[in-house]
């Protein structure tokens, strides 16, 4: 199997363990595929931007405050110095099982989930496969929300959700072919004086992965919210669309009754495992938080 | 596309510029930049502790831009400029003196990432803002990807916004931590920077299985491999493992890589046996044993000495020996259980396991030279392993010499001979060569030791003026070890008509757990104290007020005053008045230690060379124990501590205490005293001074042990006074075995928390905590605020983030890294105020008593409070996680 490396952040940790045994190609280096290009249809991030350039670039914090915040959030100073974006919508998964070389899983190449039977606290709430570990990218809930496309370098352009599809894939944290390389991500223009927010649930301060995150964004006009967009992740294998919050905010107004009702239906359809009930609660709370934060 | 694609193992050659030099490096494919800057270039100073790009230490500056050098491809570095913690530093940056200044470390392992963090900082900083000062917040953010166990954040921000605003420009010589100049320089060598010539590595094949025995382990394959000079098998065919890690066998060779190739060569023939992992599968009928019964060999978890037990299944029952009228105190409680006594607080309390994680790994270094071997060892105990090293060779013991001059924290996990240091030398043996074994965090997380998991039961019996009788019995969760004192230390601070105190330990299939800073006190307090709290509330009066009087103890009577009359206390919400969806609570808790000394050590004071220095075999873990000896010699002398040269980490120097049960400063400080009067005089003798030319003295030593104790005059309670036969027992062990003294009086603490509970989203952030600790005279007040500060910290993560987690069908950590076990970071450090009452030890010979332990006893039970305090709900499962907090508020 090929490991591509670019930041390398998430691949020398598995190398160190023995967990990746890959052969390794190097992405650095490439030309054309590191920066962002902003216009007036959007903006193009290069697979090889690194997540501090994303997080500090001025153009997408006015266009893609959530993006930005998202970037800005995730992991450490130095990681997001290091790391590409590419690298976090295409890392393999952190499930404890997967990067425990004492075991075998789906993602390795088993046929079983040791987690699903096994210690589980920070699995999905949405049982939508067989493995059921949470997608880790954050970057991805983020351009979910954001209706983001993906471009790879055999020339494919497709909505981010296909990069992941849904859900039910045991074996693979993406859905790229072999061979193939993510180059870039597109998004279209963001609404005219649309709010969003990215908001984690995490025990500390920082600096930890989270048991729940979301991304919203509202489109308001006199009070009422003409359009919304609701992503969240930590929760399924792959980050999610809650559509029936989205419907839920479309046509009422910003007020503290319609956000709590939109927030009640984005844990519909989980099916929480024994450990990880707390997350349905955790869900709701934190697409209600972010859905604040970005009518403040 | 493809600039390179080397196979595995195929060197590349990377031309690299490291602190100004052009450096030409080959590299293998997967290596991180760590090994390309530690292995190929001997630069450690940079260090290696979660592998992962969690905790920050190895940081290093590429192009200017801070990166974490374990997940960054040593390829990547192709065409770099790097800056490492060496090429900073002559002369010191300001950052550096800051750190120096405000104690800004204590181990120092993690310290030169957070410099090079620092020093990045403090250019952009300066660059963009000139000498404003940047807000805690600010400095907060930028540090947020360093970890530090110590806990020395509180000297680290206050440092790095000094040097922001240039109070560090000019150089500045003070610092209250004589080596901090040789760990802001990465100077400070580690166990794991030893690099003797033709040194190899030791790696470790660990048990995959819970239970089984081992039938035949078949070296030959391994051996055979190029480059592997040395295999050997660390149990004999026949024995059991009993938990997942527990070393077979060991393999040295020319580099790490090759020893783990030869690893995966060794054949072991297991036979699987039924395995109990964790408490409940131990206690269930039928359930394999762990230990054959009447065994004595289980492993301690605990300090003390080893109290009689009986084996009930995997039940270690030791008899209620420490009880106060048993009887009768189960009589008193089960009447008012009967009858409903609304003044009966009974619940059942539980903590998930703590591991200790210490960031430098256990890690030892093995020399032979003939039949004499030297041993570099990071440990807590230098003299007592090499002891038991010796003891277990059959050799001489002054052909064992240990080495430990800087360790990488400890927190009571590095106690005594472990498996590492008996792979290292027996390996070494064989290979003919030094032999160094690190554990990796992975191994080191499972292996290392960890605080015990508990289930308390605890019922007490209330009155408005004293505690009438209580009732506990412990459950310890130690995995293979046995020993646990969490009933027994119930004993200690509040009076009862009686008491019925059981300690248990359930033996399971599980690495063994190991003391931690203040062996089950925390645990204690976290049952007790809540408790004490709950019957406060139920009795109408102030919790502190309800302490008073059922505590009749002066020295905590005067923390009682103090915390009485704090703001943070006296502003505390009515219970039940916060609604929204942040709630402010503030908790108390008291506790108290017991002081110990050792009794079997002694210092040196000598001239050498015109120089005055101090010698003993302790080790400093980070406490700063050689300028609490430097202070104690000079101010003996008259002399600035700059003149005094202090030896330590050594076992050719005179036999040096364990650091560990809070017992060095009282063990050492009133010896080194004694030593230096002894020096005075003998030089008063000869007239001569030691501000003589170095010719004219010459060499002269004095030697002293501890002195006693004023033995009567005394007020202070005699711990373990009126525990009858099992008390005296329990002293006797301590004097005999451990040779450890206990002395009279309990050192005192009171915490009081002040918490922001977010109900949405589950988390508890802890804003303040006042301290008030009364452990006598402080011997170096700068350092020990360093401990104390680090204490409360570990009592957060404690409190709130850790929590082991394990595979429950084999008995696999499953948080065996920085990322899925947590730690406490910089932005969880709330403002600390610590406040010392210095009196109460005027009978102790030096008059300071140890404070380590003491500062993190109560934390966990005064957020505990602080959280019930906020949101009308009692948190009964360590640690408050967010999951359970929405579980019980939403309930």
């Amino acid at each position: 199997m090929i490991e591509y490396r670019a930041g390398g952040t998430d691949l020398q940790q598995r190398l160190r363990s023995g967990v990746s045994q890959g052969r390794i190609v190097e992405l650095h280096g490439e030309p054309g595929l590191a920066g962002i290009v902003l216009a007036s249809g959007g903006a193009r991030i290069g697979a090889l931007t690194r997540i501090a350039a994303l997080a500090e670039d001025r153009g997408i914090q006015a266009a893609y405050p959530a993006l930005a915040s998202a970037a800005a959030t995730l992991a450490t100073p130095q990681i997001r110095a290091m790391a590409t974006v590419g690298g976090n919508l295409l890392q393999r998964t952190r499930c404890w099982y997967f990067r425990n070389p004492a075991f075998s899983c789906f993602k390795k190449g088993g046929d079983a989930c040791p987690a699903r039977h096994g210690n589980h606290l920070f699995s999905s709430c949405f049982d939508l496969g067989e493995c059921v570990a949470p997608h880790p990218s954050t970057l991805a809930v983020a351009l979910l929300a954001y209706d983001a496309h993906f471009e790879t370098k055999s020339g494919q352009a497709r909505p981010i959700e296909a990069l992941y599809g849904n859900g039910s894939d045991a074996r693979n944290d993406h859905q790229l072919v072999q061979g193939d390389v993510l180059a870039a991500v597109v998004l279209p223009a963001p609404a005219e004086r649309e709010r969003a927010a990215y908001r984690r649930a995490i025990a500390r301060a920082s600096a930890e992965w989270p048991l729940v995150e979301a991304v919203v964004r509202l489109a308001l006009r006199d009070g009422i919210i003409t359009a919304a967009r609701v992503a969240v992740g930590a929760v399924a294998p792959v980050p999610l669309r809650r559509m029936r919050s989205e419907n839920a905010l479309v046509g009422s107004r910003a007020d503290r009754q319609s956000l709590e009702a939109a927030a009640s239906e984005a844990a519909d359809g989980a099916r929480p495992l024994p450990m990880t009930h707390y997350k349905r609660a955790l869900l709701t709370a934190t697409v209600l938080d972010a859905l604040e934060h970005a009518c403040r | 596309m493809e600039l390179s694609a080397p196979t595995s193992g195929d060197l590349v050659e990377v031309n690299v510029l490291v602190n100004g030099m052009p450096c030409k490096v080959a590299v293998s494919a997967e290596d991180s930049a760590v090994e390309l800057l530690r292995e190929g270039l001997q630069l450690t100073g940079t260090k290696l502790v979660c592998g992962e790009g969690v905790c920050g230490a190895c940081t290093v500056l590429v192009d200017g831009i801070p990166m974490n050098s374990c997940v960054l491809a040593a390829t990547a570095l192709d065409g770099r400029s790097v800056t490492t913690i060496e090429g900073v530093g002559a002369p010191l940056h300001p950052v550096q003196q800051a750190f120096i200044a405000h104690d800004a470390l204590q181990c120092g392992y993690c310290t030169p990432g957070f410099v090079m963090e620092a020093i990045a900082f403090y250019d952009c900083w300066r660059a963009k803002h000139g000498t404003k000062q940047p807000t805690r917040a600010e400095v907060v953010e930028g540090l947020s990807g360093h970890l530090c166990r110590c806990g020395a954040y509180v000297g680290i921000i206050v440092a790095l916004r000094a040097a922001c605003e240039g109070r560090f420009d000019h150089p500045v010589a003070y610092g209250p931590r004589m080596e901090a100049v040789d760990k802001v320089t990465g100077r400070a060598l580690f166990t794991t920077d030893v690099r003797e010539r033709g040194q190899l590595e030791g790696v470790i094949l660990r048990s995959p299985h819970p239970h089984a025995r081992v039938v035949s382990v078949d070296l030959s394959a391994a051996s055979a491999l190029p480059g592997v000079a040395a295999a050997v098998q660390l149990l004999p065919d026949g024995a059991k493992v009993r938990y997942v890690g527990q070393e077979v066998a060991a393999v040295a060779a020319i580099d790490r890589r090759t020893a783990k190739h030869a690893l995966a060569l060794i054949r072991v023939v297991y036979e699987p046996l039924p395995a109990a992992v964790g408490v409940d599968a131990a206690k269930a009928r039928g359930a394999p044993r762990v230990h054959p019964r009447f065994s004595l060999s289980a492993p301690r978890a605990a300090e003390g000495p080893r109290v009689p037990a009986r084996w009930r299944g995997n039940v270690h029952d030791t008899f209620d020996g420490l009880s106060f009228k048993a009887g009768k105190a189960r009589k008193l409680i089960a009447a008012a259980r009967t009858r409903q006594d609304p003044l009966l607080i009974e619940k059942r309390w539980q903590a998930d396991v703590q591991i200790h994680t210490a960031f430098e790994p256990h890690a030892c270094v093995a020399c032979w030279s003939g039949d004499a071997l030297v041993v570099y060892a990071s440990t807590q105990a230098a003299a007592y392993v090499s002891q038991r090293i010796a003891k277990h060779l059959g050799m001489a013991k002054e052909k064992v010499r240990v080495i430990a001059e800087h360790v990488g924290g400890g927190f009571g996990a590095k106690l005594d001979l472990s498996a590492e240091a008996i792979a290292a030398i027996e390996l070494a043996r064989v290979a003919r060569a030094s032999v160094r074994v690190v554990l990796d965090r992975q191994e080191e997380m499972t292996v290392g030791g960890y605080r015990p998991g508990a289930r308390i039961h605890l019922a007490l019996l209330a009155r408005p003026s004293k505690l009438e009788a209580l009732q506990v019995a412990a459950y310890a969760d130690a995995g293979v070890a046995v020993g646990s004192q969490i009933a027994l230390l119930a004993r200690m601070i509040y009076p009862a008509a009686a008491k019925a105190l059981s300690d248990f330990s359930v033996a399971s299939h599980q690495p063994p757990g190991k003391p931690f800073r203040g062996p089950s006190g925390p645990v204690t307090a976290w049952a007790l104290e809540q408790a004490v709290d709950e019957a406060a509330a139920r009795l109408g009066l102030d919790p502190i007020a309800l302490r008073r009087r059922w505590d009749p103890d002066p020295l905590r009577g005067r923390l009682y005053d103090w915390a009485e009359n704090l703001v943070l206390w006296r502003n505390r919400p009515a219970p039940g008045s916060e609604r929204g969806r942040y709630r402010r609570g503030v908790g108390a808790a008291a506790a108290n230690w017991i002081y110990f000394f050792q009794k079997d050590c002694e210092v040196e004071v000598g001239v050498d060379k015109g120089r005055i220095y101090v010698a003993t075999a302790v080790q400093d873990v980070g406490t700063g124990i050689r300028s609490v000896l430097a202070d104690a010699v000079a101010r003996t002398l008259g002399l600035p501590p700059t003149q005094v040269d202090v030896r330590l980490g050594d076992t050719q120097l005179a036999k040096g205490p364990i650091s560990s049960a809070s017992r060095s400063t009282a063990t050492l400080v009133p010896s080194a005293v004694q030593a230096a009067l002894r020096l005075r005089t003998k030089l008063e003798r000869r007239s001569l001074s030691w501000k003589l030319a170095p010719d004219q003295i010459g060499s002269l030593h004095a030697r002293s042990g501890r002195p006693r104790d004023v033995r009567r005059a005394s007020s202070a309670a005699r711990p373990l006074a009126g525990t009858g036969f099992f008390g005296l027992l329990t002293r006797a062990g301590f004097n005999f075995f451990l040779k450890l003294g206990v002395g009279r009086g309990y050192t005192g603490a009171v915490h009081v928390t002040e918490v922001e509970v977010d109900t949405r989203l589950g988390t508890t952030r802890v804003l303040n905590v006042a301290a008030g600790l009364a452990a006598g005279r402080l011997a170096a007040p700068e350092l020990a605020r360093s401990q104390c500060y680090g204490g409360i910290i570990q009592g957060i993560g404690y409190a709130l983030y850790e929590h082991r987690e394990v595979d429950p069908s084999s008995g696999v950590v499953l948080t065996s890294g920085l990322e899925d076990y947590r730690i406490p970071g910089i932005g969880d450090v709330p403002e600390i105020e610590l406040h010392f009452d210095q009196r109460g030890f005027a009978h102790a010979a030096g008059a300071s008593v140890g404070l380590g332990e003491l500062s993190t006893l109560g934390v966990a039970a005064s957020i505990g409070n602080a959280v019930h305090n906020a949101t009308g709900w009692r948190p009964l499962h360590l640690p408050i996680r967010p999951d359970r907090l929405l579980e019980g508020t939403t309930r």
